[in-house]
Parts: C-alpha cells; sequence; structure tokens
C-alpha cells in the first residue's frame, strides 16, 4: 500500500542530498540573535547578510520602545480577527500613517505580507476579471490569483513590451477588467521593474495596476515610498502593497489604493476577515518604524553605497552577478549541489547569506542570495567579500570533501 | 487564413521547446506526466507554456495549466485553443 508521504519522494532525494552535504539551509536555528547584523550558532557569531532587514530597524530604540509600550496599554495578543473582536487603535492609526504616507485615500493593513497579496489580489478580481501576472512574481501572488475565479495569464519578466502584446492578445475583457500585477524590486534577482512603463501599458488598455513593493518599501524613493515614487509615477498606480516584515522591522502587511471604494473589500477578503489581527505590538513597532522610512534618506544612500561596494566587489572577482547593485545581490552558481556546499562553507565561516533554489528561483537557477541592510558598516561588507575570495580559493578543497560526502553511505 | 495546426504538428512543436527543459533527454510520449515524467519544475511549465502562447497567437491561461497534468493534455489544449 502505498504512503500519503511517497509524493514527495523526489524532493526527499533532494533534501538528503543537501543533508550529505551539510546542514539545512532553509532549517538554520540561531542561538541568538545580537542585532540587526549579528547573531549567534554555538560559540561562533554569524553576520547576517540574508535577513531582508533593509533599514536595520529591528533594534532601533524607538521602533523597540513603542513595541513594548503596546504590550504594556494593550496586551499582548489581539486573540481574533478585526472583524469580530474590532480594531484597536493601533491597527486605525497605521492604517492612517501609512495612507498618509503613500498620499492615497484608503489603506488596509494585514496580519502578514503573505496575507496582504493573498487576500487583496483574490479581493479584487472577480470571475469576469484578467489578472496579467508578472512570470517572475512571488508565490503570495500566485497564491492569491489561484483564490480568484479569474483568469490568470503571465507574461514575461519585466517586460511592458510582451504585457501589451498579451493584453492586446486577450482582447476585450466582456463584463470585467484588467489587473496587472507586479513587483518593485524583486526578491530573489533584486532587480527593478520598469514600473513608469507598466503604468502606460495598464492604463492604455484601461487595466488596473497593482505593485507589490515589499522588497522597495523604506529602500527606494526620496520618501523611502518605493520603486513608484522613485520613478515619479506613485500617485498613478491603483494598488500598492508591502510588508512590515522587511524594512518596517515588524511582522505584517499593507495595501493602500487611490481608489477608496478599496474599502468595500474588508467585507469580502478572507485573509483578513478569518484570521487573528496583528499583535498591538507589531503593529506598534511597524508604526514607529514609518517614521523612520519617513526620514530615512541617511539610511536608503548607506545601503545604496554598501549595494555598490559588494556588487562591486564580486564583479570584480569574477562572480555571476543576477541585476545592477540594489540591496538584493543574488550569485549565480552552476548548480545546487554547489551551492548547497557553498553556503554551507559560508555560515561555517561566519556569513549568514541564503540558499535559493529552483522552483523558488528564476530561470531555475541556484543563487547564494545576499541581502544588504543599512545597519552593516563598510567594515562588514569587506568581510563578506573576503569570505566570497576565499570560497573561490577554496573551490578544489570543497569539491574533494563534497564528493566524499556524497559518496558516503 | 492558415489553417489550424492538426495535432501531430502540435506534438512534435511541444516536444521541441520542452527540451531546454528536459536536460537527461527522457523520452517524450504523449502519456508523459509533465511534472511527474518529466520533472519540469511547476515555474517551467508556466515558461515553456508562454513559448507555445507566442508560437500559436493564443491565451493560455494559468488556471487551465493546472488541470493539464500530460503532454497529450497539453497538446490537446492548444488544439482545441487555435481551432477557435
Amino acid at each position: 500500500m502505498s504512503s500519503l508521504f511517497d509524493k514527495y519522494a523526489p524532493l526527499k532525494t533532494r533534501v538528503d542530498m543537501m543533508m550529505k552535504i551539510g546542514q539545512d539551509a532553509l532549517g538554520v536555528q540561531f542561538d541568538d540573535i545580537l542585532d540587526a547584523t549579528r547573531g549567534r550558532i554555538g560559540n561562533r557569531e554569524i553576520l547576517l547578510a540574508g535577513t531582508n532587514n533593509y533599514l536595520g530597524l529591528t533594534f532601533d530604540e524607538d521602533c523597540m520602545e513603542a513595541a513594548k509600550r503596546a504590550v504594556e496599554s494593550h496586551g499582548t495578543g489581539t486573540t481574533g480577527s478585526r472583524v469580530a473582536n474590532g480594531s484597536y487603535a493601533e491597527h486605525i492609526d497605521l492604517e492612517k500613517a501609512l495612507a498618509d504616507h503613500l498620499g492615497m485615500p484608503s489603506c488596509i493593513v494585514f496580519t502578514t505580507g503573505y496575507q496582504t497579496n493573498l487576500a487583496a489580489i483574490a479581493g479584487l478580481a472577480g470571475d469576469k476579471d484578467v489578472i496579467f501576472m508578472d512570470a517572475d512574481a512571488h508565490a503570495c501572488i500566485i497564491d492569491g490569483t489561484r483564490l480568484t475565479g479569474a483568469s490568470t495569464i503571465r507574461f514575461r519578466h519585466n517586460s511592458p513590451e510582451d504585457l501589451d502584446k498579451r493584453l492586446q492578445r486577450r482582447g476585450e475583457i466582456e463584463g470585467g477588467n484588467a489587473l496587472v500585477v507586479i513587483e518593485g524590486m524583486y526578491s530573489m534577482f533584486g532587480d527593478i521593474a520598469p514600473v513608469d512603463e507598466f503604468v502606460d501599458v495598464t492604463h492604455r488598455h484601461g487595466g488596473y495596476l497593482y505593485i507589490d513593493e515589499a522588497h522597495s518599501y523604506g529602500v527606494f524613493g526620496p520618501n523611502g515610498c518605493g520603486i513608484a515614487e522613485e520613478q515619479g509615477v506613485l500617485d498613478k498606480i491603483d494598488f500598492i502593497s508591502g510588508t512590515f516584515s522587511k524594512s518596517l522591522a515588524s511582522v505584517g502587511g499593507f495595501c493602500a489604493s487611490r481608489h477608496k471604494e478599496f474599502e468595500i473589500t474588508r467585507k469580502i477578503m478572507r485573509p483578513y476577515m478569518f484570521t487573528a489581527s496583528a499583535t498591538p505590538s507589531n503593529i506598534a513597532a511597524a508604526r514607529a518604524a514609518v517614521e523612520k522610512v519617513k526620514t530615512g534618506g541617511h539610511l536608503r544612500s548607506n545601503l545604496k553605497e554598501r549595494a555598490e561596494q559588494l556588487h562591486t566587489g564580486l564583479k570584480e572577482m569574477g562572480y555571476d552577478l543576477c541585476a545592477e547593485a540594489s540591496p538584493v545581490i543574488a550569485v549565480r552558481r552552476p548548480n545546487e549541489a554547489v551551492a548547497a556546499m557553498e553556503w554551507n562553507w559560508l555560515i561555517e565561516n561566519g556569513v549568514y547569506v541564503n540558499l535559493a533554489v529552483p522552483p523558488g528561483t528564476p530561470q531555475s537557477s541556484s543563487l547564494l542570495r545576499i541581502s544588504l541592510s543599512a545597519a552593516h558598516t563598510e567594515e562588514n561588507i569587506n568581510t563578506i567579500l573576503k569570505a566570497f575570495g576565499e570560497l573561490k580559493n577554496a573551490q578544489g578543497e570543497m569539491m574533494q570533501n563534497m564528493a566524499a560526502k556524497l559518496a558516503a553511505e | 487564413m492558415t489553417s489550424s495546426p492538426n495535432s501531430d504538428e502540435i506534438f512534435a512543436k511541444v516536444c521541441e521547446l520542452l527540451k531546454p527543459y528536459n536536460p537527461q533527454n527522457r523520452p517524450i510520449y504523449r502519456e508523459s506526466g509533465i511534472m511527474s515524467d518529466l520533472e519540469v519544475d511547476s515555474v517551467a511549465v508556466f515558461d515553456l507554456v508562454m513559448g507555445l502562447e507566442d508560437h500559436y497567437d493564443i491565451s493560455i491561461p494559468m488556471e487551465m495549466v493546472s488541470d493539464i497534468k500530460t503532454v497529450g493534455e497539453l497538446v490537446n489544449a492548444i488544439k482545441e485553443l487555435t481551432s477557435e
């Protein structure tokens, strides 16, 4: 008789191979987190270069103080959803602050970033609408489309021309609308969307543009509003979503709109209605971080400098990088086994990056993905560069070790 | 106006476009499961579909792709869409 888990046999083979090479890259256990850029495993201090902590605010005194005050005033949890238990003053205040920051009349906050796109996309697209989604869209966007009755068409990554072609090919959408979904900065390669061109194409076809700025809110734009602001088209974006778990140093997410009618979706979005609302402390920390984003020009400028420093350094060493300099720098490796082996070598030598493998990556690529923080110093980047330099020199020895480990039972 | 392609022509095209996603050169039959037998990952399947959409100038929505398990089912779906 077959087992319920038989279908995972090919996956188990991959995981077993990784475990032979070293530790589970997707299940790292830190014994301590010391600050925004340092962790500890056993007695080893680890430089954190894969935590999406773009502005380095997780240990910011004002953000921590706001979270502590919220716990003291309103307790540890909300024990239910906003439709059942009501909204706390913190939820409302944060929605107003984000709407104001983005210059939009409506903003809704959610419990996680994943749920944000799940809820908003499923809430916006109905049976007669058609979603046009960038080919490299995040899993939560894909999953959001699956919760709808809308037809979904994928277009080539970062190509407004390809979107134009597919909108044209699909023709008139009888009784419905086109909802185009893109991201600002893409999480795996760190490449940036030509949002201004997407605005033109989408609106020329009468569609609505939805942009996920999870990795770009706080990081780009003169006021930190994201890529749309950086490219001067923020006021033309129909829907803009983001997360609290990156620049805003907390957990949760938001979706804002220039259409005040967006408010009606609070009554139908299942991942909003049927889940517990974010805790007062999470919301209060994010609220304090929004103020840091507004005045965070110095953080953004350090982040940019560090990204350029690392990008230039890795390029000079001959590493194959997936995009221009940005806070996400992805180093392309020849295959999963080599990437896993190198990831292990890096963490053993005190640098934590992400191991990213298919199908979670574009072009079936295997990556050592680095995400930088405004809290990283020039010296921190030199440490990362030194590790990647030594990694190159250690290739021969590593290959021998890997062959021995894979051959061993 | 050009006539719509027949099933064998579509099967040949699918096999051709599947090549880059089938590095182990597994034999491709109509009964082959695209993900289960050929081990093409979920994202690569959607990339393959984009190529077919462009070649035949049709829209194959993602929800339709999710229901397609075998090469033959993909061929049939394209046949239907090109006949419309």
